[in-house]
C-alpha cells in the first residue's frame, strides 16, 4: 500500500481523504471538499513533480499565488508520452499504463506508485453507470471485448475490465478477445448461452471490437436478442482501424445484431492518463438527454483552447480534466477534446466525417498514423 | 441541386464547349490570358471583388488575403498563361506526332476544397484552355471565388462564360454527386480520403486528376545562420507561414536547421521574430475549436518538455497567435497548423535528406536558403524526394502558373492521350 511505502505522510493523507470519498455510498457534489482537496494535491505535485513545477512557474502559478482550482495549470495528454509525470520517486512505480499508439512515436505511459485509488474510482463509476440495477453484493453476466489484463498489463481498459470481471462478474462472465483476436466461437457461445437462461448481458467492449463482433455475427448470419436487461458499454475510436462507424452506425448494427437499443448503450470517456472515467449518463438517469456524468472527484472543465478562460453558455471548448484520482501523477489534464457543458455533465463533440477542411495541408499528426 | 438539374448543367456545358471548340484556340487562350491578366491587377474590379469578400467568407483576415493575392498572382498573367500552354501543349503536339485532334476532353469537372482561392483559379481555367467546358462544385469552406472567377469570364467573353457553371451541390446528396462524376474528366481537390473515395466511385470517368493533401518544408544550410542573410530568410519564411494562415499545401510546417545546436537556436530565434512581425502585419484569422484546441495543446505540450529540462525551446506571443518551437531532433511530431512551426536541428545534408525522406509521399514544396554552391545538388534531391517546387524562403506561397502539386503538368494532366482522341473535333494550339 502506498500509504505504507511511499515515505509521504502528505501524499498519504491526500490517498486517505480521496479514497474515503470515493468509498461513500452516495455520490454528493461537494465544491468546498474537491477546491480543498484539489489545492492540497496541487502543491504536493508542485512539490514532487519538477517538470510540473517549471512548468507552472513558466506560467507564473504556484500554490501561493493561486486563486482556485480553476487555475491549477493543466498538463496536455500529449506529454506523458516523453515525460514521467510523477509526484513521487519514479523508483517506487509499481504499475505503468500506456497508452495505445502507433510504433512511429513513444505511447503515453502513466506510472502508478499504487493501484488502489484507480480501482477505487473506476468501480463505483462502472456499478453506478453500467450496472445501476444491480443488487449490493449481486454479481452479473459481463463479457468483455477486449485482450485480458494478463496479455496487455500495460493497457488501463483491460486492468478496469479485470477489476470490474474480479468484483462484478458472475462465474460465466470472462474475455472475448485471445492472442488480439476476436473468439468469435467463444462469444457466441457465451450470449447463446446467456439468451438461454435468460440472463442479462453486459457487453463491454472497445469500438473496433464491437464492430470485430457485429462483422462475426454478420458472417454467420447470426442476429441475437440479447436477455432483456441486457446493455453495452463501448469506448474508444477508430482510428487507424479498417472498418469506421459513426457513433449512430455502430449503435443501429449493436441493436440490430444483439438487441441491445442504443438506449441502454453506454460510452465510456477515459484516458490511460486519468485515473477516473466518465459515463454516459442512459442507464442512471434514463429519459433525459444523453450526457456524460462525472464522479465527485473530477471536475470537466470546458475551456476556450487559447485562453484556457470557462467557457460559458453551452459554447463548445476544450475538455481540461481535473482528478483527484491522479494524486501521484499530475491533477489537471488537457485533453485535446472538444465538448460542450450538459447541465450536470457534458458531451463530447466529434468532428464531422467527412467534414472539409480550410487548407490543402495536412496535420502532421495524421501522417503520423494518429498516434494517441 | 439535384442530380437532374446536374445533369442539365452538364448538357449545356457540353453544347457551350462544341461552341468553344470552334473557336481558333489561340484566339481561346487569348482570351484567357486576358482574364489571367485581370486577375494579376490588384486594381481590377474582380480582384478586389474576392478581396472584399473572401475575409468574411473564409475567415482569413483582410490583410492576410490582400498579401497573399498580391504575392500568389503577380506573376500569374496573360503571358505566364501563353508561355504554359506553349511549353505543355507545345509538348504534347510534339508527342502526338501531329495528331490534330482536340487534346482535351468533353467535359471537366471540379470538385473543389478548402478556402485558398488560387487553385480555384487555376482549376476553373486550365481546361477551358484546352476547349473543356468546366463544371465546379465549390467549396463549402469558400462559397466566393469560383462564382467571381465564373462571373469574370463571363463578363470578358459570354462564349467562354457559358463554359463554366457552379454545381453547389450538398455533400449528403449522393445522386448529385454520381452525375457530376459522369464527367468524362473529373479533377478532385481534397483530403486523400475523398480524393481516394471520389476516384472509387468515378468509374464512367476516362481521367481523374486527384489533388490529395499535401505539406511543405524548409531547410536553412549553414550559410544562414548569422547576421541579415538570417533575418531575411527568416521573415521570408514567416511570410510563408503567416499566409493563409499555414493552411496550404506550400505553407511550411517544420523547418530543419543544418548545423550545431547554436546555429538552430538562433535560427528558431529568428524565425520567432519574424512571425511575431508578420503576425502583426497579417493577423491570423478565424480559429475552429478543433484546431485552437491542437494548437493549445501542442503549445502546452512543448512548454511542458522545455520545462522538463529536454533542451526544447518555446517562442509564442501572449495570445496564441503563433508558435514556434526549437526541438532538440528531427523526429517528426504533429504540426497543427494556423502558424505552428517547429524547428529541427540537422547535423547536415544527409541528416536533412534522412528527415525528410518519411515526408516524400506527401510534399509538395522545400523553401531552402544558406547551401551556397549546394543548393542545386539539394533541390535535385528534394525533387527526387517528392518535392514539386524548391524555391526561397517568402517565395512559397507564390508558385509560378506551371506548378502543380503532383507533378504531371497543369494542362498535360488534363489532356488525352493522343490514341484516344478522337471526337469532339478540335486542334492543338
Amino acid at each position: 500500500m502506498l500509504t505504507q511505502e511511499s515515505g509521504d505522510p502528505a501524499r498519504a493523507e491526500l490517498d486517505r481523504e480521496v479514497l474515503r470519498w470515493m468509498r461513500e455510498p452516495e455520490w454528493r457534489r461537494d465544491d468546498a471538499r474537491f477546491e480543498s482537496l484539489a489545492l492540497r494535491l496541487f502543491a504536493h505535485q508542485f512539490e514532487h513533480c519538477a517538470p510540473y513545477r517549471r512548468f507552472c512557474e513558466g506560467r507564473g502559478l504556484t500554490p501561493r499565488s493561486l486563486r482556485g482550482s480553476d487555475e491549477i495549470p493543466a498538463v496536455p495528454t500529449g506529454a506523458f508520452k516523453e515525460i514521467a509525470l510523477t509526484s513521487f520517486p519514479l523508483a517506487r512505480a509499481r504499475h505503468c499504463f500506456r497508452t495505445s499508439g502507433t510504433s512511429v512515436r513513444a505511447r503515453g505511459a502513466l506510472h502508478l506508485d499504487t493501484l488502489e485509488l484507480y480501482e477505487a474510482s473506476l468501480l463505483p463509476s462502472f456499478r453506478r453507470h453500467v450496472l445501476p440495477d444491480l443488487p449490493e453484493g449481486g454479481r452479473a453476466r459481463i463479457v468483455v471485448l477486449a485482450p485480458s489484463a494478463d496479455e496487455v498489463p500495460d493497457s488501463s481498459l483491460s486492468h478496469m475490465f479485470a477489476v470490474v470481471l474480479r468484483e462484478l462478474g458472475d462465474a460465466a462472465s470472462g474475455w472475448f478477445v485471445r492472442g488480439g483476436e476476436l473468439d468469435a466461437d467463444a462469444l457466441l457461445s457465451a450470449l447463446d448461452a446467456a439468451c438461454a437462461a435468460a440472463t442479462p448481458v453486459a457487453v463491454c467492449g472497445t469500438a473496433f471490437a464491437f464492430v470485430h463482433a457485429l462483422d462475426a455475427l454478420s458472417r454467420r448470419g447470426r442476429g441475437l436478442v440479447l436477455p432483456r436487461g441486457s446493455r453495452a458499454l463501448e469506448t474508444g475510436g477508430f482510428k487507424g482501424r479498417s472498418r469506421v462507424l459513426t457513433r449512430d452506425e455502430l449503435y443501429g448494427e449493436i441493436e440490430s445484431r444483439l438487441g441491445i437499443p442504443a438506449a441502454r448503450i453506454v460510452n465510456q470517456y477515459g484516458m490511460t492518463e486519468l485515473g477516473s472515467q466518465f459515463y454516459d449518463s442512459v442507464l442512471v438517469d434514463p429519459g433525459a438527454p444523453r450526457r456524460k456524468l462525472a464522479p465527485p472527484w473530477t471536475r470537466i472543465r470546458i475551456v476556450d483552447p487559447l485562453s484556457g478562460e470557462q467557457r460559458q453558455g453551452g459554447r463548445e471548448g476544450a475538455i481540461v480534466v481535473q482528478d483527484l484520482a491522479n494524486t501521484g501523477s499530475v491533477f489537471a489534464v488537457q485533453t485535446a477534446d472538444l465538448g460542450v457543458a450538459r447541465g450536470d455533465g457534458f458531451e463530447l463533440i466529434g468532428r464531422e466525417p467527412g467534414a472539409e477542411e480550410r487548407g490543402c495541408s495536412i496535420a502532421l499528426d495524421e501522417l503520423l498514423g494518429g498516434a494517441t | 441541386m439535384n442530380a437532374e438539374s446536374v445533369r442539365a448543367r452538364m448538357h449545356a456545358l457540353r453544347e457551350a464547349g462544341a461552341r468553344l471548340r470552334a473557336r481558333a484556340p489561340s484566339a481561346r487562350l487569348a482570351t484567357l490570358a486576358r482574364a489571367l491578366d485581370r486577375w494579376s491587377d490588384p486594381q481590377s474590379s474582380w480582384r478586389r471583388k474576392l478581396e472584399s469578400k473572401l475575409p468574411a467568407a473564409t475567415g482569413f483576415a483582410p490583410e492576410t488575403v490582400r498579401r497573399g493575392l498580391a504575392i500568389a498572382l503577380a506573376d500569374w498573367n496573360g503571358a505566364a498563361l501563353e508561355r504554359l500552354a506553349e511549353r505543355e501543349l507545345g509538348a504534347l503536339r510534339a508527342a502526338s506526332a501531329g495528331d490534330p485532334a482536340f487534346p482535351g476532353f468533353e467535359l471537366c469537372a471540379v470538385v473543389l476544397a478548402g478556402a485558398i482561392p488560387m487553385p480555384t483559379l487555376k482549376a476553373i481555367v486550365a481546361p477551358l484552355v484546352l476547349g473543356t467546358p468546366v463544371l465546379v462544385k465549390p467549396a463549402s469552406r469558400d462559397p466566393v471565388t469560383a462564382e467571381l472567377v465564373a462571373r469574370s469570364l463571363a463578363e470578358l467573353d459570354p462564349e467562354v462564360g457559358a463554359c463554366v457553371a457552379l454545381a453547389p451541390l450538398s455533400r449528403s446528396d449522393a445522386d448529385a454527386q454520381a452525375a457530376l462524376l459522369e464527367s468524362d474528366c473529373v479533377v478532385v481537390y481534397g483530403d486523400d480520403a475523398t480524393v481516394s473515395s471520389l476516384a472509387a466511385r468515378a468509374t464512367a470517368s476516362r481521367r481523374f486528376v486527384g489533388h490529395g493533401h499535401r505539406l511543405s518544408l524548409a531547410a536553412f544550410g549553414p550559410e544562414v545562420a548569422h547576421g541579415e542573410t538570417l533575418a531575411v530568410a527568416a521573415a521570408g519564411l514567416a511570410q510563408d507561414v503567416a499566409l493563409w494562415d499555414q493552411l496550404g499545401c506550400l505553407s511550411p510546417v517544420a523547418l530543419y536547421a543544418v548545423g550545431d545546436a547554436r546555429a538552430c537556436d538562433r535560427i528558431a530565434e529568428s524565425v520567432a521574430a519574424g512571425l511575431a512581425e508578420a503576425s502583426s502585419r497579417w493577423p491570423r484569422g478565424e480559429i475552429d475549436a478543433a484546431s485552437a484546441a491542437r494548437f493549445a495543446h501542442a503549445r502546452a505540450d512543448a512548454e511542458l518538455r522545455a520545462a522538463s529540462g529536454t533542451g526544447v525551446s518555446l517562442y509564442a506571443d501572449r495570445d496564441g497567435g503563433w508558435c514556434v518551437v526549437r526541438e532538440v531532433d528531427a523526429e517528426p511530431r504533429p504540426a497543427p497548423l494556423h502558424r505552428f512551426l517547429r524547428v529541427h536541428p540537422v547535423a547536415d545534408a544527409r541528416a536533412l535528406a534522412a528527415a525528410i525522406a518519411p515526408h516524400a509521399r506527401h510534399l509538395a514544396g522545400v523553401a531552402l536558403a544558406g547551401f551556397g554552391a549546394q543548393r542545386a545538388e539539394l533541390a535535385r534531391s528534394l525533387r527526387g524526394s517528392g518535392a514539386t517546387y524548391v524555391c526561397a524562403p517568402g517565395s512559397l506561397q507564390a508558385p509560378p502558373l506551371e506548378w502543380e502539386s503532383e507533378g504531371r503538368g497543369v494542362l498535360a494532366s488534363l489532356a488525352r492521350p493522343p490514341s484516344s482522341r478522337r471526337a469532339p473535333s478540335g486542334s492543338l494550339l
